[in-house]
């Protein structure tokens, strides 16, 4: 991989594309994630030698404080939420690159002496007219920030230079305002600059999805519809809203986890071998898939579909308050916070499997999964009579306890023949003790050299959305599908009847 | 406290004797393992100082450890083996994560037939380093070095290094060996290699690397070999040719300028001062002793002053080992390093 920067003493030394010096500007500074993820995350990289020296911090946000109680601040959040113990000549080194820059984010003015504070900063660190706009705020601020990007000119590089902007998640709550929030976010950034992130991406092991399937021949060979029965893709929680009512009551689980997370694992399931790992290459074929994916549309959502709401129950043998009674939730709230849904890809691999997807909040436990279910045995041999065997099932946990694990069958040791299922595990935490970085460390070193692989692109945005508007415009129509579930269960009936439709049970995490 | 070596078991019933400890141990032992980590040497207690060694890094690493200490020199012929397993709790469910360990003392005959020791009881399928802890011997014969994967050494503990060079050179010259050279004094130099890219990737830097016109470097006694590795992959990357062999060599840049080097010792860190300089910047790590920083920093007339610091590892075996087998892959900048500088050794 050639290194953007032609820095000599780069090659051998990491097999990945160098960050380039910028100044990396975080609207939204004060924010809950700049202090809990942003911020440890950079430090975490510069500590480890794997920012340039050059790169350059600069909060905007509305509230009155100096660069020295920024710094204050952000010190305390990254002693409580780094990865590794903070250092205090590292932090005092790292710091020194963070300034505060006090505006609010309609103030023209404000742009104005960012913009001058920024060339400044090219000059006296060596910037090199590298921007990266990072959009920690509520979607609502995109377009008044955006707009005075684009006015004050900082949207554009000087020739040899780059403007790129990070943007966070929702993007959008469907496929107009996805739509109307791309073409905003296109007026100002071209696509080739707009990275989205949806931070299961940067998970190690989301990432190994794709060296699992492409670097082992054994995988890939059975991986179509002559060997799968179906795929159960899971993402579960014990936790409820937790003070994010205002957000999750107009958002539900839906929109929250499934049209972005889970459909990102989902494609990178299903997609065909990409031609290279340049990020559009394996970009064009995760669109294909949502592409490819069977619409549901009116009463065919209702015989896919099923969304539940949880009420009160036990979690850990502790009793919790059901859906609506927690604080923000209006009582007559019909969000929902289970959704598990049977969908189909349309194209010669998949034809004939049903994937399974399932979310949930206030689960017995949480997990994320992709689950392979292999076709059994011929009805031979072994595979006869009253014992059916079980099939081979292939488990990628996502989290926690990231690792992979097959089920097989095996004799039982005796002179009878009893054969049962067998699991062979691999644990990431078991062969390799050293922690793996945080995703956002992952991400934002991705989007400063220039690597949107781990990004969704805007089709995938729009394809993903343009699948969930059909379910939640079937689900405007009627209300009484909502089914209830107690909180520490594994959800509703309905949804067991789902899957038992096609043969198949929902797997216990 | 003498050492303990482990369980005493007869060479041919390892497998057996393993698979027993494994039962005896009860339930929440997982086994674990990435590599054979075969760990050669000749000096008497040498099993002691690695079984140390490797119950520090199998908790990061898991692996199959084969430790042999040998005495080829010896009369006769002498096999004795111990068994033992390093665990480490994980996670909250309280299970421990085991890795196996397996010691030789071999003498005579036995010592100079290694590989039907050793081989006969690596983890299948998994790969094979071997951590040669003495110097390498002529003739270098393929039968050994075909079965291993990477081939680990430390160059600075060489009282000859120019015969050793030359020695490690034929093995990655033998036609059937697909081994890794992994120098431990190469993987060592990383973090100065890293923080120096690191400090000049400043725009207005790059091009005064190509200007450059000294080299200084301070290495800690005894790493005189790390300095020069250091030396080797400066000239390397930046295309300098050694015109003045020596104490204080001198290269010739791409462009016929003048780079002169030179070494001093001093205690502390391997390397605890580089200075690089131009006409018009100047480029300088330091890392005082005891301190886990490097302190970078650029600057002159043609750059902006830039400073940082970074973490620098420790560098007790341990951290070097452990970054040498978490990094993987070939070195291929190793070698043109080491003949780069060929005529210093």
């Amino acid at each position: 991989m050639s290194s953007p920067t032609a820095n000599p003493l780069r090659e051998g030394i990491a097999n990945r594309l160098m960050p380039e010096p910028c100044t990396l500007v975080i609207f939204g500074a004060t924010g809950d994630l700049t202090h809990r993820k942003l911020i440890p995350a950079l430090y975490n990289l510069a500590a480890e030698g794997a920012l340039p020296p050059a790169v350059t911090i600069i909060g905007f946000a509305r509230r009155e404080k100096t660069s020295e109680q920024f710094r204050k601040e952000l010190e305390e959040a990254t002693r409580k939420f780094s990865r590794t113990p903070l250092n205090e000549e590292l932090w005092a080194s790292f710091a020194s690159s963070i300034h505060y820059h006090q505006s609010p984010f309609d103030d023209a003015e404000g742009y104005r002496r960012l913009a001058a504070e920024m060339e400044k900063t090219d000059l006296a660190r060596g910037t090199g007219g590298n921007r990266l706009y990072y959009l920690a705020v509520a979607p609502d601020q995109f377009p008044v920030i955006l707009g005075h990007l684009r006015e004050s000119g900082l949207n554009t590089a000087p020739p040899g230079s780059w403007a790129r902007v990070i943007v966070e998640k929702p993007f959008g709550k469907d496929l107009a305002t996805a739509t109307a929030l791309n073409q905003l976010v296109n007026e100002v950034f071209p696509e080739r600059d707009t990275y989205r992130i949806d931070h299961y991406l940067g998970k190690e092991t989301a990432q190994n999805i794709m060296v699992m399937r492409f670097a082992n021949s054994i995988f890939e060979s059975i991986w179509d519809s002559g060997h799968i029965s179906h795929v159960q893709i899971t993402a579960v929680e014990p936790l409820g809203v937790e003070g994010r009512a205002g957000y999750y009551d107009t958002s539900g689980a839906m929109r929250d986890m499934i049209q972005n997370h889970l459909l990102q694992l989902l494609t990178l399931t299903a997609m065909e071998p990409p031609t290279s790992l340049s990020a559009d290459a394996i970009r064009d074929e995760k669109v294909k898939v949502l592409r490819s994916l069977r619409p549901l549309r009116g009463e065919d959502v209702f015989t896919h579909v099923v969304r539940a709401q949880y009420k009160a129950g036990l979690i850990n043998g502790q009793p919790v308050p059901g859906y609506r009674d927690a604080d923000g939730v209006p009582k007559d709230s019909a969000t929902e916070t289970y959704v598990a849904l049977q969908v189909n890809i349309d194209n010669w691999r998949w034809a004939g499997v049903p994937f399974f997807i399932r979310t949930a909040k206030r689960m017995p436990k949480g997990g994320t999964e992709i689950a392979i279910t292999f076709k059994g045995v011929p009805r031979v041999l072994f595979n006869q009579g009253g014992d059916v065997l079980d099939e081979n099932v292939l488990v990628i946990r996502i989290q926690p306890d990231e690792g992979v694990s097959l089920r097989m069958s095996a004799k039982m040791p005796g002179s009878s023949l009893r054969i049962e299922p067998v699991k062979m595990d691999f644990h990431y935490g078991t062969s390799f003790g050293k922690a793996t970085p945080e995703a956002y460390e992952r991400l934002l070193l991705d989007a400063m050299s220039g690597d949107a692989t781990l990004f969704a692109r805007r089709d995938e945005v729009e394809e993903a959305w343009a699948f969930v508007d059909g379910i939640e415009e079937a689900w405007k129509t009627r209300r009484d599908d909502l089914a209830l579930y107690e909180a520490g269960s594994w959800g509703p009936a309905e949804a067991a009847e789902l899957a038992a439709r096609h043969g198949v049970t929902w797997r216990r995490m | 406290m003498s050492f303990d070596p482990g369980i005493p078991v007869p060479i041919g019933g390892i497998e057996r004797e393993l698979g027993n400890l494994w039962e005896e141990s009860g339930d929440g032992k997982t086994r674990a393992s990435l590599i054979n980590l075969a760990i050669y040497n000749e000096k008497p207690g040498s099993l002691e100082t690695n079984t140390g060694i490797i119950r520090e890094i199998a908790g990061e690493h898991a692996m199959r450890a084969i430790l042999v200490e040998a005495d080829p020199q010896a009369g006769g012929s002498s096999a004795e083996a111990w068994i033992s397993m390093h665990c480490y709790l994980r996670g909250a469910k309280g299970g421990s994560v085991c890795s196996e360990q397996i010691s030789f003392r071999l003498a005579g005959e036995a010592a100079r037939s290694l590989q039907s020791v050793v081989f006969s009881h690596l983890d299948s399928d998994l790969p094979l380093a071997l951590w040669w802890q003495a110097d390498f011997h002529p003739p270098i014969q393929g039968k050994l070095w075909r079965w291993v994967d990477r081939l680990l050494f430390d160059s600075r503990h060489w009282k000859k290094p120019a015969g050793q060079f030359a020695l490690i050179g034929q093995i990655a010259g033998l036609a059937e060996a697909r081994t890794v050279l992994c120098d431990l004094n190469w993987a060592r130099s990383l973090p100065v290699r890293q923080a120096l890219a690191g400090i000049v990737e400043t725009p207005g830097a790059l091009p005064e690397l190509e200007l450059l016109r000294s080299l200084h470097l301070d290495h800690a006694p005894g790493h005189r070999t790390t300095a020069l590795l250091l030396v080797g992959w400066l000239a390397d990357r930046l295309g300098w040719h050694l015109t003045l062999p020596g104490h204080n060599p001198q290269f010739q840049d791409a462009r016929g300028g003048s780079v002169s080097v030179t070494l001093g010792e001093a205690d502390g860190a391997s390397i605890s001062r580089m200075r690089l300089t131009s006409e018009k910047a100047t480029f300088e790590l330091s890392r005082e002793a005891n301190s886990d920083l490097y302190v970078t920093t650029a600057g002159g007339t043609s750059l902006p002053p830039t400073s940082r610091m970074v973490r620098a590892p420790r560098e007790e075996t341990r951290e070097i080992l452990l970054m040498e087998l978490a990094r993987g892959g070939r070195h291929p900048l190793y070698a043109r390093a080491v003949k780069a500088v060929e005529a210093l050794w």
